[in-house]
């Protein structure tokens, strides 16, 4: 069943049922408890991935490697970030997969991205909370397209912590106008996160950099309650 | 009609001063009027402007309409603007609005982001497919805004705690959106909490099916709509009117029936009846430890342990919706059971509490914890295992594949 769903998945495109790859579906599921099969599925999904199927099909492999996928998966999936019509799902399984490769090939493709696929590799940096990545992003929040610092922020409040937000604070610090909030935001999730990991001094360091007049109610109004958790926390 | 283009790139357009007139320190010296008119101050119908709330709608479909409606009816809304991808909806919507207030009012959206940027806006009410909830409402805190957001509010596990966090850093009132955990169940909910069926020892839930891949082809575009938009964070594939219909039918024939815009009927209609069985055994506070999964003779079944030592079945063979197994005889001492505040059902709970700071009695965190039941179960259901849940870690015990599933990657240029 499986051989025939790998067939199937040679001429896979919209409109193709399911049901012709369900092989491959269940082999996800067995391969939980079956190490040589998980090998030989995740290496036959690999291969699909170089040859001429449709982007569709290879969308649908991205899927399962985002599930059984490993370290040998990350060439392949790290090849299809240039492409447009895959790069989404190739993100997908390298959030997921495990280990530094898959982080290195983020890290690594950014400078060959612009737009919307640099701005879906730095969201993906995030999502996997890649501390060794905050350099690269730091590097980033200055970007002349703007979409692309704004994803750097968000990213960095999505991996949090002292380090990013060093990093922020001193983006505040060098931003005027509207990148404004979102930085603050960011920093704000930053505080949470320190918080969360019982790093209380840090924390209500950056919600006081918050509580003054000079700041909108509402930064004021998240910084106060922040503070009121740091205070919390210690009693 | 004045109609907005979607913007370029994922800026939020707002300006400093925007951003200070939204959070009224700017805006505040500026924003006194000339003149004051009838209307402002209020009459035997409609309280004073200082006293409304104003209203933005984002996702004005089959769902949206009827929040739009009972919204309306609210007589301290004063709304003023919707936005929706599809042209004939935002038609429709604002003939409907102007039609209520008598004006031409109504300023219409393609960019939900261009709605929330108004410094206006008091609140929102989202009724979009749920692969768009949670940026929706993170942004929608970030903006100062409070939200109702339709259900099933999220459709990942890591979802609901950024939609929690957002919510509780900016002290926003975020509202989940099912009318039926008090409505419908509390013929239940009554004498459960009165004590007549002693410690509850477990609660049956009964809802299907699954959600399944969309591989649905290409059509024809048959409307007028922004397609990029709404696909939004969701992977891309062709327009079909099936993909994008906003039917209740969970057969295919719906964006509700994918896996890549809902969770199928495990959340669809898991948010009400989940959401009603944890009211029913007050566990609205708290997720499971564990999810069992069971595969008999006589079908596919869950388990869901709690740490109380309460379990909540899904689909058990030969036990009806909402079958309660109690300890008669047992004594247990009688609550009082929660109930909407103000007037108008949630939606009226709603603005009570924009108004009051209380949190609604379907509290964004609450209404997480019901989906996450949803999403645990569907992730058992196609692992074919049991799963250990850590709900502190957020994130499964020993199981790899498992916690690849607890969130998915947005689709260019969208992150949470």
């Amino acid at each position: 069943m499986l051989d025939q769903a790998f067939v199937a998945l040679q001429k896979f495109n919209w409109g193709t049922s399911l049901n012709e790859v369900a092989g491959i579906e269940d082999a996800v599921v067995t391969a939980h408890t079956d190490a040589d099969l998980r090998k030989d599925l995740e290496q036959r999904l690999i291969a699909v991935l170089s040859t001429d199927v449709s982007a569709d099909a290879k969308g649908y492999v991205c899927r399962k490697l985002a599930i059984v996928g490993s370290p040998a998966a990350v060439p392949a999936l790290g090849g299809l970030l240039t492409q447009e019509d895959n790069a989404h799902l190739a993100r997908q399984a390298l959030e997921r997969i495990p280990g530094p490769e898959a982080a290195a090939a983020l890290k690594d493709a950014l400078p060959r991205l612009s737009g919307k696929l640099k701005i879906g590799v730095i969201g993906s940096l995030g999502a996997r909370r890649e501390a060794g990545a905050i350099g690269t992003l730091a590097g980033l929040l200055g970007d002349s397209d703007r979409a692309v610092a704004r994803a750097a922020t968000l990213a960095l409040a999505a991996i949090g912590g002292a380090e990013a937000a060093q990093v922020l604070t001193g983006a505040l610090r060098a931003s005027t106008g509207d990148k404004l909030p979102l930085i603050i935001d960011a920093l704000l999730s930053c505080a949470e996160s320190l918080l969360a990991n019982h790093k209380r001094t840090e924390a209500a360091a950056i919600y006081k950099s918050f509580c003054g007049d000079e700041h909108p109610r509402l930064v004021r109004l998240a910084a106060n309650r922040g503070l009121l958790a740091c205070n919390s926390q210690q009693t | 009609m004045s109609e907005h283009k979607p913007s370029a790139g994922t800026d939020s357009n707002v300006s400093r001063r925007d951003f200070l007139k939204t959070t009224g320190v700017a805006g505040a010296a500026l924003a006194v009027p000339y003149f004051v008119s009838s209307s402002a101050l209020g009459n035997s119908q409609r309280p004073a402007a200082s006293d409304r709330i104003v209203v933005g709608g984002i996702g004005i479909g089959n769902q949206g309409r009827g929040d739009q409606g009972d919204f309306l009816r609210q007589k301290e809304v004063q709304y003023v603007a919707m936005c929706d991808v599809r042209e004939a909806n935002r038609e429709q919507s604002k003939g409907r609005i102007d039609q209520h207030y008598g004006n031409k009012d109504c300023q219409v959206y393609n960019d939900f982001r261009e709605l929330l940027a108004r410094p206006d806006i008091d609140a929102v009410h989202i009724a979009t497919p749920d692969h768009w909830h949670a940026i929706m409402v993170i942004e929608a805190c970030r903006h100062g805004k409070d939200v109702y957001c339709q259900k099933p509010e999220t459709l990942t596990l890591r979802e609901g705690p950024l939609m929690v966090a957002a919510a509780r850093r900016y002290g926003r009132i975020v509202s989940g959106g099912s009318q039926r955990v008090l409505e419908d169940y509390r013929k239940y909910v009554d004498p459960v909490w009165a004590g007549e069926y002693g410690k509850i020892k477990s609660i049956n839930v009964s809802v299907w099916p699954l959600p399944q891949l969309c591989n649905l082809p290409a059509e024809e575009m048959s409307e007028k709509i922004d397609w990029d938009m709404w696909l939004g964070p969701a992977a891309w594939g062709p327009y079909n009117s099936k993909r994008c219909s906003g039917s209740f039918s969970i057969d295919g024939s719906s964006w509700r029936s994918f896996s890549d815009y809902s969770g199928g009927g495990m959340t669809d209609w898991g948010a009400h009846h989940f959401g009603g069985a944890t009211f029913i055994c007050d566990v609205r506070d708290l997720q499971p430890q564990e999810v069992v999964y069971n595969d008999t003779p006589d079908g596919k079944y869950l388990a869901y342990n709690y740490p109380t030592g309460l379990t909540i079945y899904h689909n058990r063979p030969k036990f009806g919706n909402l079958h309660i197994e109690g300890t008669p005889g047992e004594t247990v001492a009688p609550k009082a059971v929660p109930q909407y505040k103000g007037s108008g059902g949630i939606h009226g709970d709603f603005i009570h509490c924009v108004k009051t700071r209380e949190l609604p009695f379907r509290d964004i965190e609450r209404a997480v914890n019901t989906c996450v039941l949803a999403h645990l179960g569907n992730i058992a259901y196609q692992l074919k295992r049991s799963l250990k849940w850590d709900a502190a870690a957020q994130q499964f015990v020993d199981d790899a594949e498992a916690n690849r599933m607890v969130d998915r990657a947005r689709r260019e240029p969208w992150q949470l």
